[in-house]
């Protein structure tokens, strides 16, 4: 029998951005209202697809992160009226959505700067609302399966926000974990560096969407079918992936950084003592990267690991990793 | 590396078996099957009764204004996936949702403005039911009322199926359910007028509950034929029903008369709650559409669909744990939240290496189809101990039930206790019943006729040789100059020797 999936969808709410991007000036406008009138026929068709499908929706909101919708809980206590000319659970899914969207959104306020939007909460979020009904469900049927094998669950990260440097640590934290559960990540939003990576990590897609009057299509192409539909059907996918990281100590996206061989923590330039372990290093390798550093020799690339192996690097420590020869004798 | 191991895991496909109701949508011709897809809700129902691929097509096409080159989709599909992609475009042009042609790809106009409709909602097609207006005179059935209702309709069902003959006089359900019983072969009446069971309604009592009722509900639709019943009255209206909301009353009114006159039926098979307004206030209804004069008895006009109607097009179970037991009670508390999660039914059943069965029951119902196929040796206020024995099995077998179902039913029900064993039954246990069923095949019939008494060995070696020949034979014995031929075989076989005897 076919199983139920869970669909976690995160949901970019950043007053600002929305501003620009239904701005005239762009080649296709998407107004927050469209997006929204999309969005939840997208979610509609989720539900649609099997009885027992779950869904959560979050929004990520400057500043913080707030769960929207649950199929599992109900966070608004007035149902909404019974009619005969829609589904019920539809009707549920939409009307909560468009007032909790509608209550955040006039609670901001007017701010003179905008903090940052909380994907990163909102991601962690997500994660823990998985961990818990599969946990959940797994003790209640009293049946030692396999967790993962229950619910098929997937996060969708909508995102209209740039890149923020400051929250590549914790975005990949949260993705390393979403990776070991075997969670699919799938990611639709502008260029960023860290969510191509999240979907390439843990074999989701992620697309960038030109045409965005075309989002509803796109959504239920990409996204709508569960992963084992894909061995059958593709789904549209970005071959080339942003490996950049972001470094520790100035949170900028480097093209060479340096890695502590000891705590993996990744720099922008040789330090004499790693900020997050307290590792010192010989000061002859430290002068030997500094002086390497402003040409790409092959001296630099055995301390300066090309980034693209560093997602590897930075999961298992075995000692199978390539580790740089300098750091690695400072034991 | 474990980004490595992600993608090189091979996903296999679970196996997707095809609704029972498919292929009677498909035997319908285009005109019903259109005029089935003006509402919202069949479309819906029908939507989630199709495979995963099928749903996934459909969705892609379903917000396109044109129809596409079928090149285009196709280019999609992986080259595994080929034959399933394939099939599931011929599912779907057998129920005229997307007609089959090679060149274009485009959903029924029909389908797609009513799925289309029913996602987005909105359209005054009414077609999700209309709710009952509140009564604050009288309190609505709670979900807890219509649970005990339908599990009660139903087990009186499987309860009176399965200890028909056998000398006990359980609840009778209605003539209509007879009746529906008696037409889809479940019982007849060979022994005098008594309704008996018949094999296939042994095997029928092994199933899961979802696969009884839409058992039961596809010979409705049949009978439903026959009796020129609007088949798209009848099924917009099952559809209608596993889309309403558990809990809540809906109105009659906006019904047609068809319907109406389901609504008796469904109530029978606890498919539908109402309340009974007085018994002193029978009515007589001329149904002009079916020909039927119906004794409706006046119930109110509301109804409340049970958990057996809306949980129709899920794969949920469509009755609450059918334990009343004190251990069960708790569970029920946290019911809702279980049934939701798709768990499934507790099991009660553990069966030990010795062939013991235990089983934490005090259904009845559980204790008679258990005692199909085991030899009941105790029984205590939750428990039912027993055995399964050569007689017992073979008992079983011969009531036309396989060792596969048997098997089957013992997995589904097995105790979490039980879950915990890999392989789950005892491979002994398991292994003796299919012996047991092997067993009953030892003989093998086949007509024909002996030839024997040949006059020398010679002769009979010759006839022998052209039977051969002619492959029919299925028996010889050199010793006593005889062989066994088939039935047909014998002309040929017979002619060959009157041939030799009149040339000799």
């Amino acid at each position: 029998m076919e199983k139920a999936s869970h669909l976690s969808v995160i949901v970019d709410l950043s007053p600002t951005q929305w501003h620009l991007s239904a701005q005239a000036s762009n080649q296709y406008p998407l107004s927050i209202e469209t997006f929204l009138s999309q969005l939840l026929a997208f979610l509609n068709a989720h539900i649609a697809s099997k009885h027992e499908n779950t869904l959560v929706v979050f929004g990520a909101l400057p500043g913080k992160s707030v769960m929207l919708y649950s199929s599992t809980e109900l966070l608004t206590d007035d149902m909404p009226p019974l009619d005969a000319n829609s589904y019920l659970p539809f009707k549920l899914v939409d009307s909560t959505v468009v007032r909790r969207i509608m209550d955040e959104l006039d609670a901001i306020g007017k701010l003179e700067e905008e903090p940052p939007c909380a994907l990163v909460g909102a991601v962690t979020k997500a994660l823990c609302y998985i961990n818990r009904i599969t946990h959940h469900s797994s003790t209640t049927t009293g049946v030692a399966e396999d967790p993962t094998t229950l619910h098929d669950p997937r996060i969708l990260i909508l995102s209209v926000s740039p890149d923020l440097s400051s929250s590549y640590i914790p975005i990949m934290n949260a993705i390393f974990s979403a990776q070991k559960l075997a969670y699919v990540c799938k990611v639709y939003g502008p260029d960023t560096v860290f969510l191509q990576q999240a979907a390439h990590l843990t074999n989701g897609s992620y697309i960038y969407l030109e045409r965005r009057d075309a989002l509803l299509q796109n959504l239920i192409m990409s996204f709508l079918s569960p992963p084992f539909i894909r061995k059958i059907l593709a789904v549209p996918k970005q071959d080339k992936i942003d490996f950049r990281a972001a470094c520790f100590c100035h949170k900028n996206i480097v093209d060479v950084g340096f890695v502590c061989s000891v705590c993996l923590s990744i720099f922008c330039q040789p330090l004499p003592v790693c900020s997050t372990c307290r590792t010192k290093f010989p000061i002859n390798t430290l002068k030997r990267l500094n002086a390497a550093r402003p040409a790409i020799t092959p001296a630099s690339s055995r301390m300066g690991v090309p980034l693209a192996n560093l997602n590897n690097a930075t999961m298992p420590r075995s000692t199978s990793t390539p580790v740089p020869n300098g750091m690695s004798n400072l034991r | 590396m474990p980004v490595q191991s992600l993608q090189n895991t091979d996903v296999i496909l679970p196996q997707h078996t095809p609704h029972p109701l498919l292929p009677f949508l498909q035997s319908q011709s285009q005109n019903t099957l259109t005029r089935l897809y003006q509402r919202p809700s069949s479309c819906l129902s029908i939507f989630r009764l199709l495979g995963p691929i099928e749903r996934q097509l459909i969705m892609n096409l379903l917000w396109l204004e044109s129809a596409i080159p079928a090149a285009t989709m196709s280019a999609w599909v992986m080259p595994e996936g080929k034959q399933a992609y394939d099939e599931a475009l011929a599912v779907m042009a057998g129920l005229h949702i997307a007609p089959n042609s090679t060149v274009k790809l485009a959903l029924n106009l029909t389908f797609k403005s009513s799925l289309r409709q029913a996602i987005t909602g909105g359209g005054n097609t009414g077609s999700f039911g209309t709710p009952a207006d509140k009564d604050y005179k009288r309190q609505s059935a709670n979900i807890e009322n219509l649970d005990a209702y339908a599990l009660e309709r139903w087990e009186t069902i499987l309860h009176y199926m399965v200890s028909s003959g056998q000398g006990q006089n359980p609840a009778k359900p209605s003539q209509g359910v007879l009746y529906l019983l008696q037409r889809s072969g479940l019982m007849n009446t060979a022994h005098g007028a008594i309704l008996q069971i018949t094999s296939s309604g042994f095997q029928f009592l092994l199933h899961s509950p979802h696969d009884q009722l839409w058992n039961l509900l596809l010979q409705y639709l049949h009978m439903a034929e026959e009796r020129q019943m609007d088949l798209v009255e009848v099924l917009s209206f099952l559809f209608m029903l596993s889309t309403m909301d558990l809990g809540r009353e809906y109105s009659t009114e906006p019904l047609s008369e068809t319907q109406k006159a389901m609504l008796e039926d469904l109530r029978d098979y606890g498919l539908v709650w109402q309340r009974k307004v007085g018994s002193h206030s029978i009515l007589l209804r001329w149904v002009p559409s079916i020909n039927v004069l119906y004794y409706l008895q006046a119930s109110s006009k509301r109804f409340s669909p049970t958990r057996l109607a809306t949980t129709l097009t899920s794969s949920s179970p469509p009755l609450p744990s059918s334990h009343s037991t004190g251990g069960s009670r708790a569970a029920d508390a946290t019911g809702t939240v279980a049934l939701s999660s798709g768990a499934a039914q507790q099991g009660f059943i553990v069966l030990e290496t010795n062939y013991r069965i235990y089983a934490y029951t005090d259904n009845p119902l559980q204790t008679a189809v258990l005692n199909l196929f085991i030899t009941m040796k105790y029984r205590f206020p939750n428990l039912v101990v027993g055995m399964l024995t050569r007689e017992s099995v073979r008992k079983a077998l011969s009531n036309g039930i396989s060792a596969d179902q048997i098997i089957s039913y013992l997995t589904t029900h097995a105790h979490p206790q039980m879950r915990k064993n890999n392989p789950l039954l005892p491979v002994t246990v398991q292994d003796q019943i299919r012996l047991w069923e092997l067993e009953r095949n030892r003989l093998k019939s086949a007509e024909g006729y002996l030839y024997k008494d040949f006059a020398s060995q010679a002769d009979y070696e010759y006839v022998l040789a052209y039977a051969k020949q002619l492959d029919v034979v299925l028996w010889e014995s050199a010793i006593k100059r005889c062989f066994f031929g088939t039935l047909e075989g014998h002309s040929n076989v017979r002619g060959f020797i009157e041939r030799r005897t009149g040339a000799a």
